[in-house]
């Protein structure tokens, strides 16, 4: 086990460093002279050469991208050209923000997928499992942006329930804090809850047809044993894997929620870096999300590790 | 042997399932809409009549016109061309890559097989979404970029269905047949697997092609997809975001027209895995 | 109280199918007294499964019981409500599955599952189920059952985890225990512990056992009765001694003939042509009759019930008793005379020079281990390696039926490999006809080996159900050039040849049985008219009585064109049939060679005496009393 963990840890190490260089080259050929967005563009030659020099612009590609690494592992983030001030506060201001999003809305994702999804396999077959995968359905095919959109239209424009866009401090009152933050969770985590409950789902019904779940009927469990001891804690071991791959999913939905609902968080930030070409503001963004996602997936990992004994206690040939 | 022969007409033809002919039906009315909406568009895309703006859907304009006075519904039918085109365009470039790549790992397993999941591995460390921006934010948009780079972002899940069929099909004991006869590499990829493989890779492309729309629409919802004034549903629907509490039918049909096409190939998809592979129709 | 423990009355059981309702058991009697064991046998599609689960309850949806009673103890299981049915199930009545490997929960603890039962129906609490789960793996010849009970099931093996879940069964003391085919998944040294378990349990606690197999050798060693299915429908039952001596209807008959005994005398084996009816066909006479040489025009129109025969068996034939003494003949023409094994001077055709084969599991990261020293972690490369085939020598000369045996893991399949390089060997060196595999070219490799073929186990999995019989057969041939209508000649040749006829060349392999399928395999193996094929489990897939029929198509094949053959199998009756000379097999190491005769009647290395003495055999006289 102790193996595995460092294991997992190494790989994520280097996908870090291929990403982090990726990343790095790839924003590098953005269009747009750095220099003379700083100094604006009728800035003399002279000028932008000075400060080329001075922001080691010329330097080769690999002595800048260690400057930028070097510098990033150290904790810091660089300078917004567009803000002109370091990124590191407001980033981790954007970031603790959209935590808070996402966080709520992966938990609401977690258990009512799980348990939907758990419903329906169980009940296979049955009116109730055609309506959830009717509903699921035709949740699929709607994207985030639409739904975000129709939801504001109606719970914000006619029914007036709640603001359409914007964020409250906690200071404002938990009440409004809250009243800001229905909207786009709710967008969040319905797009989602139809993937995890379908893929539970599917995971439930092969559950149920194994032998181990026959053998266990043949002893004469009743069948809510038989569902909640042998089918459950094997079914919901690939949900573990699908929450994870969510975590990446909503990662890419907080750019869209939060473009839809001006909401101050890490995608907002995302899509501000990108509209005005900022691009150490937009390296900075990526490497964050990148390392998330890296995060979630190890976790992920562990966790699955951790709930199969197959993993846990490895194989011994006690023959 | 005689008794044999008799009894064996095996061939046995199921009906096709009804989410396959229903999906195919609306798929096909769909492709024919999009092929003909530039001559069914009762007006020009672009004529921006300033006189009637905002207007409800009423006898002129079926479904209403937008802050320049362009025709709603001429604009729908068109954007089912951009909207097709970048669905099925980005599904054809992951397939293009994904499949060689995911037989030649599959098959090869060893340092090729490394090698590929590796890169894999690193390019599903980003999103989707996240992905599709970085590749877009560094070039000037447009369809065919935003095409390319859902394509790409799309290579890597059809590398690994590819690899892990090609994996279980080079298992079979008919490949292992075909190294006995030292048949070349090639023929055996494509001879032997690939036919044995096609089934399920062309029912993930179906599903694939609903995904690659959705993410080309929120990438052009986001203004680094297609550009205006070109007609394109997630462009509408960003366009028209400022007006939705006075021009609602903009953002639903737009939405509406988006929703049934995915629904569409989804139902086809979903039929075609149940008519290719009943094992399989029950999954996702 | 009835002394009947099970008694199955007129069961039919349907399948909601592809195009319409399957039946799957036809009006199926059967009864086991209290203390004895009846044994259910029959082929694959015979039902024997499906009868089963249809005695617990157990069916799918889907299956519907059309007709019948099913007693356990005297109550009518399908009277009772579902929860007394549960209450007998795991109680009154256990199950043991087939496959051991999949019937344990991966996520609990042995122990855990076995107490499940003993917490349900006898009321213990934890404390007392966890003792009596402990005497009971005791009691199934467990060492160390508290090792075991706090094991998870992937921490076992096969043998193991059966014994887990006989253990599992026996715990509630039941009036019927129900074995479907518990021995099947296991190796055949493995298998002997079981059955000798089964056995001792039987006596000492006067077990009425339901045993299904399709392993007659299985069936006659522990079975005091045998009820014998075929196509759904009870065909003969009586006394195991008396009906497999004495056998009424043709078709245990045919099966007995077809079975490859284990001994030194060699019958040419009598094949049961054709294949099991499409059941969803409405027969109006009996279901055998179409593969039965002794049919006659009564047998096809009307429906024979089970009836009494002179020796008190009774069986589904109408002439049954003007049979009584005719044995099983399927082929016409004599016996054909068996070719000697070739002598010793004859030309050498493969050679396998002290080879040696490793495999490396898992990728680079998996090789990584973490110790600590004191508190310093220590990274170390240490990759899994296994040796599968260590250092073996083998020489196969023209004509020559080399058998290879051994159990699972004792690297036969891997040395087969190596003799033909699908798996290259690692060490030591494999010459054909005298030319070393080793170092040669890709084209000269290909020259070589048409003269090495190889033929699969699986008959589903050996042809590409893309292709048509036609190009499946025809490839080999296209690759030496061979085109056009020479090349549809030869295919139509080689169908012949292997007795399915050119009709067959447009079929895909989906529409063929088994044995035809495998009779495919064979033709493309000798398209390219190879000296030398290596028969990797070629027959073990099939039903005996088909088994039996590519058993002698292989002999007939090697008398005519002097093929010789390395015959892998883990089957020791089949090779002791066939082969010339036997290998046998162990971790990667040839423990013994010789010849069949010399094997079979002394052998030398104590693994091959106890591989012999694990075999189930026929007819041989059962060690427990109550016979």
């Amino acid at each position: 086990m102790t193996g595995y963990v460092i294991k997992r840890m190494l790989s994520i190490v280097l996908t870090m460093a291929v990403m982090s260089i990726l990343i790095f080259w790839i924003t590098q050929v953005m269009p747009g002279n750095v220099a003379y967005m700083i100094l604006g563009d009728f800035a003399s030659p002279e000028d932008v050469a000075t400060l080329e020099k001075k922001l080691g612009l010329n330097d080769p590609t690999y002595v800048q991208y260690w400057r930028w690494a070097s510098g990033m592992l150290q904790g810091d983030l660089g300078r917004s050209l567009v803000m002109d001030r370091p990124i590191a506060p407001v980033l981790w201001d954007a970031v603790s923000k959209s935590a808070i999003l996402a966080g709520i809305s992966i938990g609401l994702v977690a258990l009512f997928g799980i348990v939907v999804g758990v419903y329906a396999g169980v009940r296979h077959g049955s009116r109730a499992d055609h309506v959830v995968s009717v509903a699921t359905y035709v949740n699929i095919a709607i994207p985030e942006f639409l739904f975000a959109i129709v939801i504001i239209m109606l719970f914000a424009g006619y029914l007036n329930w709640f603001p359409a866009t914007g964020y409250s401090d906690l200071s404002n009152g938990v009440g409004t804090w809250a009243r800001h933050l229905i909207l786009p969770v709710f967008t969040l985590a319905t797009g989602l809850m139809a993937h995890v409950s379908r893929l539970t789902r599917s995971s439930m019904i092969d559950t149920m047809q194994t032998q181990y779940v026959r053998a266990a009927r043949a002893r004469g469990l009743p069948e809510r044993l038989v569902i909640r001891r042998h089918a459950l804690p094997n079914a919901l071991l690939p949900t573990i894997t699908v929450l994870a791959i969510d975590v990446g999913i909503m990662m890419g939905g907080i750019v869209v929620v939060e473009t839809i609902f001006s909401y101050p968080g890490l995608g907002r930030l995302l899509m501000f870096a990108i509209q005005n070409m900022d691009v150490p503001l937009l390296q900075a963004c990526m490497i964050v999300i990148t390392f998330v996602y890296a995060a979630a997936n190890l976790m992920a990992d562990l966790l699955y590790a951790l709930l199969n004994p197959r993993v846990r206690y490895g194989r011994s040939s006690s023959e | 042997m005689a008794v044999a022969a008799a009894s064996n007409s095996q061939a046995r033809r199921r009906p096709l399932p009804a989410s396959l002919k229903v999906g195919a039906a609306l798929l096909f009315s769909i492709v024919v809409l999009a092929a003909l909406g530039p001559s069914l568009s009762p007006y020009d895309l672009d004529a921006m009549q300033l006189d009637v703006r905002l207007v409800a859907p009423n006898a002129q304009h079926w479904l209403g016109t937008d802050e320049f006075g362009r025709d709603v519904l001429s604009r729908v039918l068109n954007g089912a061309q951009s909207s097709l085109l970048m669905g099925f365009g980005a599904t054809a470039v992951s397939l293009l890559f994904g499949v060689p790549l995911g037989l030649v790992a599959g098959y090869y397993r060893g340092w090729a097989d490394e090698t590929i999941m590796r890169a894999v591995d690193v390019m599903i460390s980003l999103p989707p979404i996240i992905l599709g921006l970085l590749i877009l934010s560094v070039t000037s948009p447009s369809l065919w970029k935003t095409v390319l780079a859902v394509g790409f972002v799309y290579i890597p899940i059809i590398t690994r269905l590819t690899r892990s069929i090609t994996l279980e099909v080079t298992g079979e004991e008919y490949i292992q047949a075909a190294r006995a006869r030292v048949e070349s590499g090639w023929y055996i990829l494509f001879s032997e697997i690939l036919p044995n493989a096609w089934a399920p890779i062309i029912v993930e492309a179906a599903l694939r092609v609903t995904f690659a729309m959705l993410l080309a629409a929120a990438l052009s919802f986001l203004g680094l997809g297609v550009q205006p004034p070109a007609s394109d549903w997630g462009l509408m629907i960003a366009e028209a975001r400022p007006f939705i509490n006075q021009a609602p039918w903009i953002v639903c049909s737009a939405g509406a027209a988006l929703c049934i096409t995915v629904i569409a190939i989804n139902l086809f998809g979903d039929g075609l895995r149940e008519a290719l592979d009943p094992r399989l129709s029950r999954r996702r | 109280m009835t002394d009947l423990a099970l008694s199955v009355e007129g069961l039919s059981v349907s399948f909601e199918g592809d195009g319409g309702r399957v039946r799957v058991l036809h009006d199926v009697s059967m009864k086991v007294e209290r203390g004895r064991v009846l044994g259910v046998v029959g082929e694959s599609g015979s039902g024997k499964s499906t009868a089963a689960l249809a005695v617990l309850g157990l069916l799918d949806k889907g299956a519907a019981i059309d007709a019948g009673k099913v007693l356990v103890g005297g109550r009518d299981l399908y009277a009772a409500t579902d929860e007394e049915r549960r209450q007998l199930r795991g109680g009154k009545v256990s199950l043991v599955f087939q496959d051991p490997f999949t019937t344990l929960n991966p996520a609990i603890r042995v122990g855990k599952q076995i107490a499940e039962p003993l917490m349900m129906h006898r009321s213990m609490d934890e404390a007392q189920a966890e003792a009596e789960t402990l005497r009971l793996l005791a009691e199934v010849g467990i060492a160390d059952p508290a090792r075991m009970a706090a094991s998870y099931p992937h921490q076992l093996s096969g043998g193991m985890k059966q014994r887990a879940l006989i253990a599992s069964a026996l715990g509630c003391d039941p009036d019927l225990l129900i074995l479907d085919e518990p021995t099947t998944a296991l190796d055949v040294t493995i298998e002997a512990q079981i059955l000798d378990l089964l056995e001792d349990l039987r006596r000492t606690r006067q077990l009425s056992i339901l045993f299904i197999s399709h392993n007659l050798g299985v069936v006659s060693r522990i079975c005091d009765d045998i009820c014998v299915l075929y196509a759904g429908r009870v065909v003969e039952q009586g006394p195991t001694d008396v009906v497999l001596s004495q056998p009424r209807h043709p078709y245990t008959k045919g099966l007995l003939a077809s079975l490859p005994s284990l001994s030194v005398e060699r019958q040419r084996l009598q094949p049961i042509p054709g294949r099991l009816p499409d059941t969803r066909a409405q027969l109006k006479g009996c279901i055998f009759a179409p593969r039965c040489h002794f049919a006659q025009p009564r047998c096809s129109s009307e429906i024979q019930e089970l009836h009494t025969a002179q020796n008190g068996t009774r069986n589904r034939c109408w002439r049954s008793a003007e049979l009584a003494d005719t044995p099983w003949r399927a082929e016409v023409g004599e016996e054909v005379a068996r070719r000697a094994p070739p002598s010793s001077d004859a030309p050498i055709i493969v050679d396998a020079v002290d080879v040696e084969r490793e495999f490396r599991s898992g990728g680079v990261f998996d090789a990584l281990t973490l110790r600590w020293n004191g508190w310093r972690p220590e990274m170390a490369y240490r990759p899994r390696v296994v040796n599968a085939v260590d250092h073996v020598s083998l020489t196969i000369r023209e004509g020559e039926i080399v058998g290879l045996v051994g159990e699972s893991g004792s690297g036969k399949t891997t040395l087969g490999r190596c003799m033909i390089d699908l798996v290259s060997p690692t060490g030591g060196e494999v010459r054909i006809e005298g030319q070393t595999l080793l170092s040669a070219s890709r084209s000269r490799k290909r020259t070589l080996l048409r003269n090495a073929q190889i033929i699969f186990q699986n008959p589903d999995s050996s042809l590409n159900p893309r292709k048509t019989v036609r190009e499946i057969v025809g490839r080999p041939l296209a690759q030496i050039g061979l085109g056009g209508a020479e090349r549809d000649k030869r295919v139509d040749e080689l169908l012949e040849l292997v007795r399915l006829g050119s009709r067959y060349a447009e079929r895909y392999p989906h529409q063929m049985s088994g044995g035809e399928k495998q009779r495919v395999g064979i033709a493309r193996a000798l398209a390219t008219k190879p000296k030398f094929i290596v028969c990797d489990e070629a027959v073990s897939a099939l039903d005996v009585s088909v088994q039996a029929s590519i058993l002698n198509l292989l002999v007939d094949l090697r008398d005519e064109f002097g093929l010789a053959y390395l015959f892998i199998t883990h089957d020791l009756s089949v090779v002791s049939y066939i082969a010339d000379r036997i290998c046998v097999m162990k971790n990667g190491k040839l423990v013994e060679q010789g010849r069949t005769e010399d094997i079979l009647e002394a052998p030398q290395h104590p693994y091959t005496a106890a591989l012999l003495a694990a075999v189930p055999r026929v007819n041989q006289h059962r060690r427990a009393a109550g016979a």
